[in-house]
């Protein structure tokens, strides 16, 4: 489970691009949180896997205050968590199949295990047939799907994607959800930033609205 | 586990070296050339260190004695001679072998002495010092006790030249000490810029490395590894830089400076030396990389 209790965030006087957010977001829930362009959906996802900091307020990931852990002990949080920049963040230099299997080799298991369970998750993507490609020789959309790849190799049970249909078209937006769905199926927490209400309106178990840095809104399916 | 995990992490330094091996090479070559310029040093102060020794090898005292002494008395003044700490070897030059010596040295001067009724020359002791001692102090000491022995008529010594060679041991040595200070603390600061401007272009590789859930540890292993092998060819290379010198450079001073040449001569590097040039290379690699690779650790 996800809680946070007001939480503030300012890059820069006078402006908050989070105005005291306070959310819960339960084990194996679906959950978007959309808005406007400069909303703070970025900035939201991103203090939950502790990339940055809030200027105030608690967060709470099962159960655990994570502002409290130690830096050098972060590791252990993000490696629980699959995450998909808006930027991707690919090393250009490394094939596909490398930018996929980093979380893996952090962990150490065998290369055969890691074989398989990248061309598992490019499967899932279907991009299994360019797994010793280069990331630049992708097209904007595959470099997306790489990294989609590279969150979910690791089995996560939180999932966050910033975006991650932003540059797809819509029938492989689809089936990227769909992705998404089956891990969330499989018992992973997902929470997506995204402003594709066609998407949102099919796929989102739980809804929240930010406009300004304010929850000014929250939606649930039953 | 932890040994797959090791062999990835040289594996992924082996991959980086490569793959950035433009950039990596312009590291090593920066790395050569500090060391290089350290390494010249070195060897310009080896060849002075050299001068110095033989001109204190070619320092002899003569200790002119009287003619009529017994042959007890001469091995007691012999004896007080080689109690001495600073004496090297003693030789006694009788009158028959320093006017045989005059006649070898000076033939055009044959005549004079054909002239002379008898040997102009008086027996004498030859003192040879022993080398790296350069206290004129101790050496004036000894000459004045060794004088006032009985038997021992003069002495001949010449000061002027020990005392040169204390004056410039010590301008070596000063010079040695300030321009090696700076030097060093030179090329750690550029060498541990090129290091870290290496580490920046990386800062995105780092950042997902951290973000995906890496440890600080294996973070920095590779560019520790990386690191390491950069300083380690850097050093190498300014070895073979300076060798190359060492050959050509005394062909290409070898007509303009004439006699002075050999004071500007490059002499080769001693083992402890090369080893501390390359510890050196391979310590400020390390320590460049880790400590860069630092700034991008936090959070």
């Amino acid at each position: 489970m996800i809680e946070l209790f007001h939480v503030w965030k300012q890059y820069q006087k006078p402006h908050w691009a989070l105005s005291d957010v306070s959310l819960e977001i339960g084990s194996g829930e679906f959950c978007f949180i959309t808005g406007p362009s400069g909303s703070g959906k970025t900035t939201l996802l991103k203090i939950i896997f502790r990339e940055l900091f809030p200027t105030e307020g608690q967060i709470l990931v099962d159960g655990v205050n994570i502002l409290k852990i130690p830096d050098h002990r972060i590791y252990k949080l993000r490696r629980t968590m699959g995450i998909v920049f808006q930027d991707f963040r690919l090393l250009f230099h490394q094939s596909v199949f490398h930018n996929v299997a980093i979380p893996l080799q952090i962990l150490g298991l065998p290369y055969k295990e890691i074989r398989r369970r990248v061309f598992n998750a490019l499967r899932q993507v279907n991009l299994h047939h360019k797994m010793w490609d280069f990331p630049q020789r992708l097209s904007y959309g595959e470099q997306q799907r790489v990294a989609i790849a590279r969150a979910i190799v690791n089995n996560p049970s939180i999932l966050l994607a910033d975006e991650p249909t932003g540059n797809l078209d819509p029938e492989l937006a689809f089936e990227i959800m769909s992705i998404f769905k089956e891990i969330n199926k499989q018992g992973a927490t997902v929470i997506i930033g995204s402003h594709d209400r066609e998407l949102i309106r099919h796929f989102g178990d739980k809804i929240f609205f930010l406009q300004k840095g304010k929850i000014i809104g929250k939606e649930e399916k039953q | 586990m932890i040994f797959r995990q090791l062999w990835y992490l040289v594996k992924a330094a082996g991959s980086n070296l490569w793959t950035f091996r433009g950039r990596n090479l312009v590291s090593v070559l920066i790395i050569g050339f500090s060391f290089l310029v350290i390494g010249i040093f070195l060897a310009l102060s080896n060849n002075l260190t050299y001068l110095g020794q033989q001109l204190s090898n070619n320092l002899a005292i003569s200790f002119f004695l009287d003619r009529n002494l017994k042959p007890g008395d001469l091995e007691d003044i012999k004896n007080q001679i080689l109690a001495s700490e600073l004496v090297d070897q003693v030789t006694y030059v009788s009158s028959a072998d320093a006017l045989a010596r005059f006649r070898a040295n000076f033939p055009e001067l044959q005549e004079i002495i054909d002239n002379l009724k008898s040997n102009p020359f008086p027996p004498s002791y030859e003192v040879k010092l022993k080398e790296k001692i350069l206290s004129l102090q101790a050496i004036v000491y000894f000459m004045e006790k060794i004088k006032s022995l009985k038997g021992v008529t003069d002495v001949q010594f010449n000061q002027e030249w020990v005392e040169k060679m204390e004056s410039l041991s010590r301008i070596v040595q000063a010079v040695g000490f300030f321009l090696g200070g700076i030097l060093i603390l030179a090329s750690f600061f550029i060498i541990s810029n090129v290091v870290r401007l290496n580490v920046f272009a990386r800062k995105n590789e780092i950042e997902i490395l951290r973000l995906v859930g890496a440890t600080n540890t294996f973070i920095r292993i590779p560019f520790l590894l990386e690191g390491f092998v950069l300083g380690l060819l850097g050093s190498l290379v300014s070895f073979f830089i300076l060798f190359i010198l060492i050959k050509i450079f005394p062909i290409y001073i070898g007509s303009s400076l004439g006699a002075a040449r050999e004071l500007f001569s490059l002499r080769p590097l001693t083992l402890e030396q090369a080893g501390w040039l390359i510890a050196g290379g391979v310590v400020t690699g390390t320590l460049g990389s880790v400590t860069s690779v630092s700034r991008f650790l936090r959070v």
